[in-house]
């Protein structure tokens, strides 16, 4: 309640405020002008968020598969570890945005840099999320499903993901964000698609009110995401102890 | 207690880990559905025994045979209880005792009145949808044994299953196993540190030397059967477990 009085505070001061301020429409629009150039170009801000969000999901959906893999790799094979941990780490430390443009140089325009650039930022949380998910499971609950003649395959699908559910459902949370940037990043540098570029037309056309606009897609995206994950972990880990108190 | 076949055979059973033997030249022989409890020090390698007539734990020397068939691994018809109940926390109840049909590769859905039976069987009736942590150690315990028994496996190996209990809640688990494997009469073989406990339980006792261990005693417990409450003040009862409590503490003064 207080909340959404305070928010309501801050949209009016920002409203009324600005004109007494004299602050410049096109360094800071007021909400109504806002909404107003969000509500002309509705069908441009669903047509390139649609670009940013194919490209965003497809990277992560790549990001989940491979750094799974990867961590049942390293999981099972024990000397791989050693190689593939502090490898990775070490590669993620390289700001995969500062070679976006070699990206675009090498796959041109369209949305594969993108794609890249997303899966390249989510992966490492997922995998190293994935790692102790399914890795650091009791070695009596392994031996018990060996004695009851578990395979690997279902020791893997119903004890070593199951296990893991929580800790992707964080590593998303950290993974998603990571990849939209790398998606807008790309349409920052090339490409005529994607709220990156959305913006940067914005900018360059001192259409500030647009850029905010845009913005406001993003947010609005992000939302659902998230609160797609929350609404998933929401159902599926009920069974966790903070969900149920006695 | 010899057979023809044995239901599980140790015969002279070696293990050494690193530079240190755990067990070594040890060899006893459990019966069909006989309840053998082994007692022993600490650190005497009553545990890895049990993994070694598992399967999960080769001998460095000597053979295990389940059934006159040698083990060379896990042999999908045993269950086994651990000192942790070690249940899947995102589990309820029933689904963690049908937990072992699932890794068998069967359809959990043919062992559900299995499973509803076990868990009345237990005392857990009400309990069949509630999470691990909802439920008291005892409690996640006897899920942990409907678990093992759901499959109807030959044998039960239970490796001091009540050993992280209170007194109390451990006699009672003891009347509890009772009555479950009453119903059942699978083989099993016991593990524990209590005296009591082993010959409230058992059909036969072995005690285990310390380290390396072997075996240094075979005790029959003749106390008729279904045992309760009252056996534990028969002059018998007592008799035995000061006979298991001589040979344990000679092994102190060799």
């Amino acid at each position: 309640m207080e909340a959404t009085i305070g928010f309501g505070l801050i949209l009016l001061a920002w409203e009324y405020g600005t004109a007494v301020v004299r602050i410049p429409n096109y360094i800071l629009p007021v909400p109504s002008a806002i909404l107003r150039r969000f509500w002309e170009t509705i069908a441009v801000q669903a047509h390139h968020l649609g670009a940013t969000a194919t490209t965003t999901l497809i990277g992560l959906v790549l990001s989940l598969f491979v750094g799974v893999l990867l961590a049942l790799a390293v999981i099972y094979i024990r000397p791989l570890k050693a190689i593939v941990l502090p490898g990775l780490a070490a590669f993620n430390s390289i700001p995969k945005i500062a070679i976006a443009p070699l990206f675009i140089i090498w796959f041109g325009l369209g949305m594969e840099p993108k794609i890249l650039l997303a899966f390249l930022l989510a992966l490492f949380p997922i995998f190293v999320n994935s790692v102790t998910g399914m890795g650091e499971i009791e070695p009596d609950v392994l031996d018990l499903a060996r004695l009851a003649g578990g395979t690997e395959l279902r020791i893997f699908a119903k004890v070593r993901l199951m296990n893991a559910v929580p800790y992707i459902m964080d590593a998303l949370k950290v993974a998603f964000p990571l990849a939209l940037v790398g998606s807008i990043v790309g349409e920052f540098i090339g490409g005529n698609n994607g709220v990156g570029y959305l913006i940067l037309s914005g900018q360059f056309n001192l259409d500030t009110p647009l850029v905010f606009a845009t913005l406001l897609s993003i947010t609005l995206f992000t939302t659902v995401v998230i609160g797609g994950v929350v609404l998933f972990e929401w159902i599926v880990l009920a069974w966790r102890p903070s969900r149920r108190t006695r | 207690m010899t057979t023809a076949t044995a239901a599980v055979k140790v015969d002279n059973v070696t293990k050494t880990f690193e530079t240190a033997a755990a067990v070594e030249g040890l060899s006893f022989d459990v019966g069909e559905n006989e309840f053998v409890t082994v007692v022993g020090p600490s650190g005497c390698g009553k545990s890895t025994m049990l993994r070694m007539v598992s399967g999960l734990v080769p001998p460095t020397d000597g053979k295990v045979f389940i059934r006159g068939k040698e083990v060379h691994g896990p042999i999908g018809d045993v269950g086994m209880v651990f000192q942790a109940p070690v249940l899947l926390p995102w589990r309820t109840t029933i689904k963690n005792i049908l937990f072992t049909a699932e890794m068998r590769g069967e359809n959990p859905g043919q062992y559900r009145q299995r499973a509803l039976d076990l868990i009345k069987l237990a005392s857990l009736e009400g309990f069949e949808k509630r999470y691990p942590h909802e439920l008291s150690g005892g409690m996640q315990q006897r899920v942990a044994i409907c678990r093992a028994l759901l499959l109807n496996p030959s044998l039960l190996l239970m490796d001091e299953p009540f050993g992280a209990l209170d007194i109390m809640t451990r006699e009672k688990m003891g009347f509890e196993l009772l009555k479950i494997w009453g119903a059942n009469r699978t083989t099993v073989l016991f593990v524990t540190h209590s005296i009591t406990e082993a010959v409230l339980l058992s059909d036969t006792i072995i005690v285990m030397t310390a380290r390396p261990g072997k075996a240094k005693a075979v005790l029959t417990v003749d106390l008729p059967r279904p045992r309760d409450v009252k056996t534990l003040r028969d002059p018998r009862f007592v008799d035995l477990a000061g006979a298991v409590r001589d040979n344990i503490e000679a092994q102190w003064v060799e």
